[in-house]
C-alpha cells in the first residue's frame, strides 16, 4: 500500500482548473519533491491531501484512507506545514505548542512529553519563552515543523518550507527533513529550489497547469533529458557576448540558452563529441575568439525547463485525462 | 554540530512511552501547569492571549479606577436623598459600556484573524471542530466580561449602604446586562468569520451608535431619575414582567446560538453540516410558538415580534449559505431513501437547500401570523402591507445575489450590505415622499418591497392595492429564488447520486 495515492484528481474553482487529472503514488518511507511554477496546482493538491480542501472529482488516499470520506482518520496520519502561517500575539513558543498538543488530545504528562520531544528535535528549547510572533522566519518554520510533528504523523506534507529562509536556516531545515526521512516518515515536499530537492528527495513530481508532467528520481531525470535534450556547453569568448547568440541563430542543431558574463550557455543537439568539436571549429572559423568551450553537467532546473519546453513545442504529450463532464455523464 | 545532534534528536523523537518522565528538571515544559486538562484547549489559548491583551487590561483598570473615584465622591455627597440611585446609575452605565460595547467589539476579529493568519487550517487538522473553535473564542471573551462583573460586586455592596436599593431589581438588571453582552459577543464572534472587512467594520460603525443610544435611554429611564420602568420590569413582581424577562432571555439565547452557529458554518470544512441543527431548532421553536399561542391568549403584535425573532435570523442564515455540497453531507440523508432525499434539499448546508428552507420557513411564519390574526381579528390592511413589505425585504437582497454574486464564497457579507442598502433606500424614499406629499412616484421603486412601506402615508392608492402590490412583488421574488434553487439542485444532483451509489456499494 502506498503512503500517498492520488487518482485522476480534479479541483475546479469556478472556471479555473487548478488541478486537472493528477495521478501519482508515493511509497512509504520515501521523500518526494513536488515541483511546479506558481499556480501549477501544487498547493491545491497538497491541501486536498491534508483534508483542507476537497476534490471536484477523483480520489486521494493517505495510507489507504480516503481523504474525503474519512478526514478525521487521515488527520491522525498526516502532518501539514503550510507555506506561510501567522503566529499568535501574546503567546510564547511553549504555549503555542501546548495549545496544539491539547487540541490534538494529549493530556498531562504525555502532552508535556510530546512537547519536550518536538522542542528538542527542532531546537526550540532556548526559544520556549519567546513570543511566537516575534520569531525570525527560520525559527517560525522550525516552530511550524514542531507543531506538525506533535502527533508523530506517518506522512508529512510540506508546502514550500524553505521559502524565505536564509542559507543557515535552510541547511538546518534540510537536516531536520533528512533525519525525519531516516526515521521512516514519508515526506511530500514542494519547493522552487530544485537543487535542494534533488539532494534530499528519492523522487520528483513535476506538475504543470494542473497536470503531472514527470515522475521519477533526480538522476534518471537528468539522464533522460541528456539523451533527448542534447548536451550543454559553456562558451566564453574574447568578444561581445552577443556574438554567440547571433551565431547560434544561424546554426542548425545549436540553441543559445542564456547569456553569461563573457559568453553564454548553448545546447548542442547531439551526444557525439566529434560533432561538438566540429561546431567549435566552425565557431573559430566564423571569427568568434573562443577562450573556453566545455561541457556542463545538466542540473534539475535544465531538466525541468526542457520538459516544459517540449510540452510547449508539443514534442511530449501528456495523456489527457477524461474530462469531468464526460465522467459525470458516463456515471449518470 | 549538525551530525553531533542527530543521534540525540533521533533518540528523543522515538520515545513514545507516556509513562516516562521528563528527565531535565529545568525543562520549560515543567511550567505547563497553569490550566487544567479539563478546560477546552481553545479556551486555554484565548484566555492566555485575551488576559494579556492591552484592550482588556485598559478597560479593566479604567473601570476599577473610575468606580473607586466615583464611590469616594458619592460618599462625600451622601446627604442627598437620591445618591444611591445615582451611584447605581453610574455603576451600571460604565459597566454597560465595558460589557456591551468594548467586550463584544473584541470579537469582531476573532475568527477572521485566524483565517487571515492561515492558522484556522492548522486548527482544523486537530481534534477541534469548527463549533469548538467558535465556542471557545466566545467563552473566552465572556469569561473576561464575567471577571469584570465580579469586580464591580464590591462597589454594589458599598452602594447598598447609600440606601434606596431594590436589590432584586438591580441584580436582575445586572444579570440581563451580562446576558445581553454574551449575546452581542456571540453576534460579533459569529460575524467575524466573514472575510469582508466592510461587514466587520459595519458592526462597530452601525452597532456603536445604536448601543450608545440604548445605553443613554436606559440610563435616563433608570438610575439618574431615581426610578424607572425598566427597573420595575426587573423587579419581577408580576407575571407580565417575569414573562417579558424570560422571553428576552430566550430570544437573546436563540440569536446568540444562531450567530455562533453561523461562525462555525463559515469556518467549517465542507463535510460538516452546521445548518441542520440550526434549521431544525428554528422550525421546532416556530411550531412550539404557534402551539403556545393557540392554547393561550396572545396579542398578535407580540406574536409577530416573537415570530420575527425566530424566523428572521433563520431566513437570513439560510439565504446566505455558501458551503459546497459534498458526498459526506448527503450520506446521512441518502440512507433514509426518498424521504431523506427530499429532507436533504431542505437541510443540506448549501445555497439551494438554504433558499428552499428560507422559503418554507418564511411561508410557515406568514401562515401562522395570518391564522392568528384572522382568529383574533387584530390586523388591518395597513399592518399587513408592513408585514408583506418587510417579509419581501428579507428575500430581496438574496435575489440580487442570484444575479450579481453567483458562486459567492461570502454570501452573508454581501447579503448584509445589500440589506443595509435597501433599508437606506427606504429611508431616502420615505423622506422624498414626505417632502413632496406624494408617494405615487414610488411605484417605480416597487421592485424593492420595502418601497410599499414608504407609500403607506402619501400614496393615492388604497391600502388594499398596496397590499396586493406587495404580495405580487413578494411572490415574484420567491419564484425567482425558487427557480434559481432548482437550477442549482440539478447541478448538484450528481453529488447526491454519488452518495447514494457509495451507500449501495457499501451495503
Amino acid at each position: 500500500m502506498s503512503a500517498l495515492k492520488v487518482n485522476n484528481l480534479y479541483r475546479y474553482f469556478g472556471d479555473l482548473q487548478a488541478v486537472n487529472g493528477v495521478t501519482f503514488e508515493i511509497p512509504h518511507g520515501s521523500v518526494c519533491g513536488f515541483v511546479g511554477a506558481n499556480g501549477a496546482g501544487k498547493t491545491t493538491t497538497m491541501r486536498i491531501l491534508a483534508t483542507l480542501d476537497y476534490p471536484t472529482l477523483g480520489t486521494a488516499e493517505v495510507c489507504g484512507i480516503n481523504v474525503v470520506h474519512q478526514p478525521a482518520e487521515v488527520r491522525r496520519l498526516i502532518g501539514w506545514m503550510p507555506d506561510h502561517f501567522g503566529n499568535y500575539e501574546h503567546m510564547t513558543v511553549l504555549e503555542y505548542l501546548d495549545f496544539y498538543a491539547r487540541a490534538l488530545g494529549y493530556k498531562g504528562q504525555e502532552r508535556r512529553q510530546r512537547i519536550q520531544e518536538v522542542m528538542d528535535f527542532t531546537d526550540l528549547v532556548p526559544l520556549a519563552d519567546r513570543f511566537s510572533n516575534k520569531l525570525s522566519k527560520g525559527m517560525t518554520q522550525r516552530l511550524g515543523l514542531g507543531r506538525a510533528l506533535l502527533h508523530d504523523p506517518q506522512v508529512l506534507v510540506m508546502d514550500e518550507p524553505a521559502a524565505g529562509l536564509d542559507p543557515k536556516a535552510r541547511v538546518e531545515l534540510k537536516h531536520l527533513i533528512r533525519v525525519l526521512a531516516e526515521e521512516g516518515k514519508t515526506i511530500f515536499i514542494s519547493s522552487h529550489i530544485l537543487s535542494e530537492l534533488g539532494e534530499m528527495c528519492d523522487s520528483l513530481l513535476f506538475i504543470n497547469n494542473g497536470r503531472i508532467v514527470h515522475h521519477g528520481d533526480a538522476e534518471s531525470l537528468k539522464q533522460g533529458s541528456d539523451s533527448v535534450g542534447g548536451v550543454l556547453y559553456d562558451v566564453q569568448i574574447d568578444d561581445d557576448p552577443q556574438a554567440i547568440s547571433d551565431w547560434c541563430v544561424l546554426q542548425p542543431n545549436v540553441e543559445f540558452l542564456e547569456a553569461r558574463k563573457h559568453g553564454g550557455r548553448i545546447r548542442i543537439d547531439t551526444q557525439d563529441p566529434a560533432k561538438a568539436a566540429d561546431i567549435l571549429a566552425r565557431m573559430v572559423k566564423d571569427g568568434l575568439r573562443v577562450t573556453e568551450f566545455h561541457r556542463e553537467q545538466r542540473n534539475l532546473e535544465d531538466a525541468f525547463i526542457d520538459i516544459l519546453g517540449r510540452l510547449d513545442a508539443g514534442k511530449e504529450a501528456v495523456t489527457p485525462p477524461p474530462l469531468p463532464q464526460q465522467k459525470l455523464m458516463a456515471e449518470s | 554540530m549538525v551530525d553531533g545532534k542527530k543521534s540525540h534528536r533521533t533518540q528523543l523523537f522515538t520515545i513514545h512511552d507516556p509513562r516516562s518522565t521528563i528527565s531535565t528538571m529545568s525543562s520549560p515544559v515543567t511550567h505547563l501547569t497553569d490550566f487544567s486538562d479539563r478546560i477546552s484547549p481553545m479556551l486555554v489559548k484565548e484566555l492566555r492571549q485575551g488576559l494579556r491583551a492591552k484592550t482588556f487590561i485598559a478597560v479593566f483598570l479604567a473601570l476599577q479606577v473610575f468606580l473607586a473615584v466615583m464611590l469616594f465622591s458619592a460618599g462625600a455627597a451622601s446627604t442627598s436623598d437620591h445618591v444611591g440611585a445615582v451611584v447605581s446609575g453610574i455603576i451600571f452605565t460604565f459597566f454597560a459600556i465595558a460589557v456591551l460595547i468594548v467586550q463584544p467589539l473584541r470579537g469582531t476579529a476573532a475568527l477572521s484573524s485566524e483565517v487571515k493568519g492561515n492558522t484556522i487550517d492548522m486548527m482544523a487538522l486537530t481534534r477541534l471542530s469548527a463549533w469548538r473553535i467558535v465556542f471557545g473564542k466566545w467563552v473566552a471573551i465572556v469569561s473576561q466580561s464575567a471577571l469584570m462583573l465580579s469586580t464591580i460586586i464590591p462597589y454594589l455592596i458599598l452602594r447598598y449602604f447609600f440606601g434606596g436599593m431594590n436589590l432584586l431589581a438591580e441584580m436582575v438588571f445586572l444579570a440581563l446586562l451580562f446576558l445581553t453582552s454574551m449575546a452581542l459577543t456571540a453576534v460579533t464572534v459569529g460575524l467575524s468569520g466573514c472575510s469582508s472587512v466592510v461587514v466587520r467594520s459595519l458592526i462597530p460603525i452601525l452597532g456603536l451608535p445604536i448601543m450608545l443610544w440604548s445605553l443613554l435611554v436606559m440610563s435616563l429611564s433608570s438610575g439618574f431619575r431615581g426610578s424607572s420602568g425598566f427597573l420595575e420590569i426587573c423587579a419581577l413582581d408580576n407575571t407580565e414582567s417575569r414573562l417579558a424577562v424570560a422571553l428576552y432571555v430566550a430570544a437573546i439565547a436563540y440569536i446568540g446560538g444562531s450567530m455562533l452557529s453561523l461562525g462555525a458554518s463559515l469556518i467549517a470544512p465542507a463535510a460538516e453540516n452546521h445548518s441542520l441543527l440550526r434549521r431544525l431548532a428554528a422550525l421546532a421553536l416556530l411550531l412550539a410558538l404557534f402551539a403556545a399561542t393557540l392554547l393561550g391568549e396572545t396579542n398578535t403584535g407580540a406574536m409577530v415580534a416573537l415570530v420575527s425573532v425566530i424566523a428572521i435570523p433563520a431566513i437570513i442564515l439560510a439565504l446566505t449559505e455558501s458551503a459546497p455540497l459534498v458526498q459526506t453531507v448527503c450520506k446521512p440523508f441518502a440512507k433514509l431513501g426518498a424521504v431523506g432525499k427530499l429532507l436533504g434539499w431542505l437541510l443540506y448546508p448549501c445555497w439551494s437547500s438554504g433558499i428552499l428552507f428560507a422559503i418554507v420557513i418564511g411561508l410557515i411564519s406568514l401562515a401562522g401570523v395570518f391564522a392568528h390574526s384572522a382568529i383574533a381579528s387584530s390586523f388591518d390592511a395597513e399592518e399587513w402591507v408592513v408585514i408583506a413589505a418587510l417579509f419581501g425585504g428579507l428575500y430581496f437582497p438574496a435575489v440580487w445575489q442570484v444575479f450579481l454574486f453567483r458562486g459567492d464564497g461570502q454570501r452573508i457579507a454581501h447579503y448584509l450590505l445589500l440589506l443595509v442598502g435597501s433599508f437606506i433606500l427606504l429611508g431616502v424614499l420615505a423622506a422624498l415622499s414626505n417632502s413632496m406629499n406624494n408617494a405615487d412616484f414610488l411605484w417605480f421603486f416597487a421592485w424593492n418591497p420595502l418601497a410599499f412601506i414608504a407609500m403607506l402615508d402619501d400614496s393615492s392608492a388604497s391600502d388594499s392595492v398596496l397590499l396586493a402590490g406587495a404580495v405580487v412583488v413578494d411572490a415574484l421574488l420567491l419564484l425567482i429564488l425558487f427557480y434559481g434553487a432548482i437550477m442549482d439542485i440539478r447541478k448538484s444532483e450528481p453529488v447526491v447520486r454519488e452518495a447514494e451509489a457509495s451507500i449501495q456499494h457499501a451495503a
